[in-house]
């Protein structure tokens, strides 16, 4: 059965069920996703422990790597479930509304209008047009009579299919589509001291929505019980688009399209641990360092010494459990 | 669909314009003893498909395949249709004469200019590879010949093959020669100031990310380690060999090579500048700092428009270049 509302009963009994093992559940979760940070730290090409200058080239590109892994799948993971609350729907995320793809168009436009933009101007527009392109999805939304589970995904899969259309129709007749490519293949190789830092801004949104937390549940419970309980629904509504297109922004401008994140994430730990956003927020942030980070790590050590862009092996691996999602929650 | 119809229309009202004009240009050119006297008979060449008779010093050619435009440009060949998008401008005298039609990108082949400007000989081949088989169909007046470097050929073969078949069909067979002897000339002279033994690697840069491109089978540089016996810094197959594969600046740096010779793939491309130039990536770069190659200012940058041109002036020019680097 697919749940269109946040807190189903189902859920509620799963939650009970090994109840006794809570205490210990967070801080083990976070001793994993350390273990894995810690692997990624010393797993690569150049021999950092051994090596001439290893301590520099630790310096140089591991931990700025590292932190760039932790910074997008936090943000995007909790950007994922904010979108979800907001459309209340499990199968909404950046990629899956179209976010990302406007995203891309902003950039590219930048880039097109104004080559020399430097990084911030750069970002500052794709969030601009991340937001933008949010805000007429959820417009689009609000005016379609059935929003069944599938067809909010849907409309956002095919608003995104316009824009990426348009996205790539310019860069052919510009002759950037093959650098277009470069850009959006979602990649953490580049990732290096001195290229990396400006991804500290999804920090803020992640400390951001941690804040505004509880709004966000209540805003998921649909607009008349948010305005019911004495919510200002709409300011909500926008508070969180900003956040999430904000996030989309910085990662596609700095990293690329990470797919998966924000839809696996939270639909896992929500699976498992029931709905309520405020302490489910730290787990959907392990959760995204973690299937971030595993996949980085999967994409730099099966072909070394190259690498394998991380957005291919979430795309495998987050279609896999995206569909095992799909088949046991219907069965 | 209102959008195609509006492009065939348009295509249509194109051609007939073209048809009209070409007419004109036909009856200017009863007048014109350049045209009236065109080289007599034909010849026999061999293209990448079989022996093709060509006429000799064809009056209206239409050339698709980028290696050469050099040549043609040098021998002052003009042209009657050319893919405009992929020539950056390097040849002005084709992409700016308005009288050249404009047969598309690799991308989005414009196959009807190309029957538009009547054309006697058509070099097709390379990036239009694809679209032999229908400008074949499409232009029965015409001979169409493929002479771009065959894939698993020796490529320096390749090009002293097709730059002699160009020779022969213009009636310039000197000029080929001696484009044949700089170029080996130029080889040789690379491979005698190589110390034949420091480590090269070669890496392609675009859209701020660095690529490797393999020994041998690596796009445009993989043929230098054969040609000039040089020794990889990185020897590993690749799985991409026309974009090359991903790789890490710590790759780079554990390889820790004496020469990088680098291709920047986005130089070429006239139109957006919002790419990281290729010194700034691998010099700019804090990883790359104290790899032997940069701290002793052995990086080679090869000609941006390399990656549009491929032909053997390039190579040529590439291999003085080699040369002069290494003999430094």
């Amino acid at each position: 059965m697919l749940h269109q509302t946040a807190n189903a009963a189902p859920a509620e009994v799963r939650t009970q069920r090994g109840a006794h093992l809570r205490p210990y559940a967070l801080p083990a979760a976070v001793l994993v996703t350390c273990g894995v940070l810690a692997a990624s730290l010393f797993i690569g090409v150049y021999d950092v422990v051994g090596g001439e200058r290893g301590a520099e080239m630790f310096a140089i590109t591991r931990i700025p790597r590292t932190i760039a892994l932790v910074l997008a799948g936090c943000a995007l993971a909790v950007s994922g479930l904010v979108m979800q609350m907001l459309t209340q729907n499990r199968f909404v995320d950046a990629t899956t509304a179209g976010t990302t793809e406007w995203a891309s168009l902003g950039l590219l436009v930048t880039v097109l209008v104004a080559p020399a933009a430097g990084l911030t101007a750069r970002m500052i527009v794709a969030s601009l047009a991340a937001f933008v392109g949010t805000l007429v999805f959820l417009a689009v939304l609000r005016r379609i009579a059935v929003r069944t589970t599938l067809v909010v995904p849907l409309v956002g899969i095919m608003l995104g299919a316009v824009v990426s259309a348009f996205t790539t129709f310019l860069a052919a007749s510009t002759n950037s589509l093959q650098m277009l490519g470069t850009w959006f293949m979602g990649s953490f190789t580049s990732v290096v001291r001195g290229r990396y830092e400006v991804l500290w801004v999804v920090a803020i949104v992640t400390l951001l929505v941690f804040l505004a937390a509880d709004r966000f549940t209540v805003a998921g419970l649909g607009r008349d019980v948010a305005t019911s309980v004495g919510m200002r629904y709409e300011l909500v509504v926008f508070t969180g688009t900003a956040l999430v297109a904000v996030a989309a922004g910085v990662t596609t401008v700095v990293v690329g399209f990470l797919p998966f994140i924000g839809l696996v994430v939270p639909n896992v730990v929500s699976m498992i641990r029931g709905d309520d956003l405020r302490s489910n927020l730290p787990w959907v942030c392990l959760g995204g360092v973690l299937l971030v980070t595993v996949c980085d790590i999967i994409g730099r050590t099966v072909r070394m010494p190259f690498e394998i862009p991380v957005s291919m092996v979430l795309g495998i691996v987050g279609s896999a459990v995206f569909i095992a999602l799909l088949v046991r929650r219907r069965g | 669909m209102p959008r195609s119809r509006t492009r065939l229309v348009a295509a249509g009202a194109f051609a007939a314009l073209t048809l009209a004009l070409a007419g004109c240009a036909g009856a200017a050119s009863e007048a014109d003893p350049i045209e009236d006297t065109p080289a007599a008979g034909t010849v026999t060449i061999e293209d990448n498909h079989g022996e093709v008779e060509v006429p000799i010093d064809p009056a209206r050619v239409v050339a698709l395949d980028n290696h050469v435009f050099e040549t043609l440009a040098a021998w002052d060949i003009p042209l009657v249709a050319a893919p405009k998008p992929i020539m950056g401008s390097t040849w002005p005298q084709y992409t700016d004469d308005e009288t050249v039609l404009d047969a598309g990108s690799h991308f989005e082949p414009q196959l009807e200019s190309i029957i538009a400007a009547q054309p006697d000989l058509i070099i097709g081949g390379y990036r239009f590879a694809e679209s032999y088989d229908a400008i074949v169909e499409q232009n029965p007046d015409a001979v169409v010949i493929e002479i771009a470097p065959r894939e698993g050929e020796d490529q320096s073969a390749e090009l002293i093959r097709q730059v002699e078949i160009l020779g022969q069909i213009f009636d310039r067979e000197a000029e080929a020669a001696e484009l044949v002897a700089d170029f080996e000339g130029a080889i040789a002279d690379a491979a005698d100031a190589y110390d034949g033994e420091s480590s090269v690697t070669t890496l392609l840069t675009s859209g701020g990310e660095i690529s490797y491109l393999a020994p041998v089978t690596g796009r445009s540089l993989g043929v230098l380690y054969p040609n000039v016996g040089l020794v990889p810094g990185i020897d590993q197959a690749a799985d991409d060999t026309s974009h090359g594969d991903d790789i890490s600046v710590e790759a780079i740096a554990a390889a820790n090579p004496d020469w990088l010779i680098v291709m920047d793939r986005d130089g070429a491309l006239a139109a957006p500048e919002g790419y990281v130039a290729a010194a700034e990536l691998i010099e700019g770069s804090a990883a790359l700092a104290n790899v032997t190659a940069v701290a002793e200012g052995q990086v080679v940058y090869v000609d941006p428009n390399f990656y549009l041109t491929e032909d053997i002036q390039s190579y040529t020019a590439l291999y003085e270049q080699l040369a002069e680097a290494f003999g430094a």
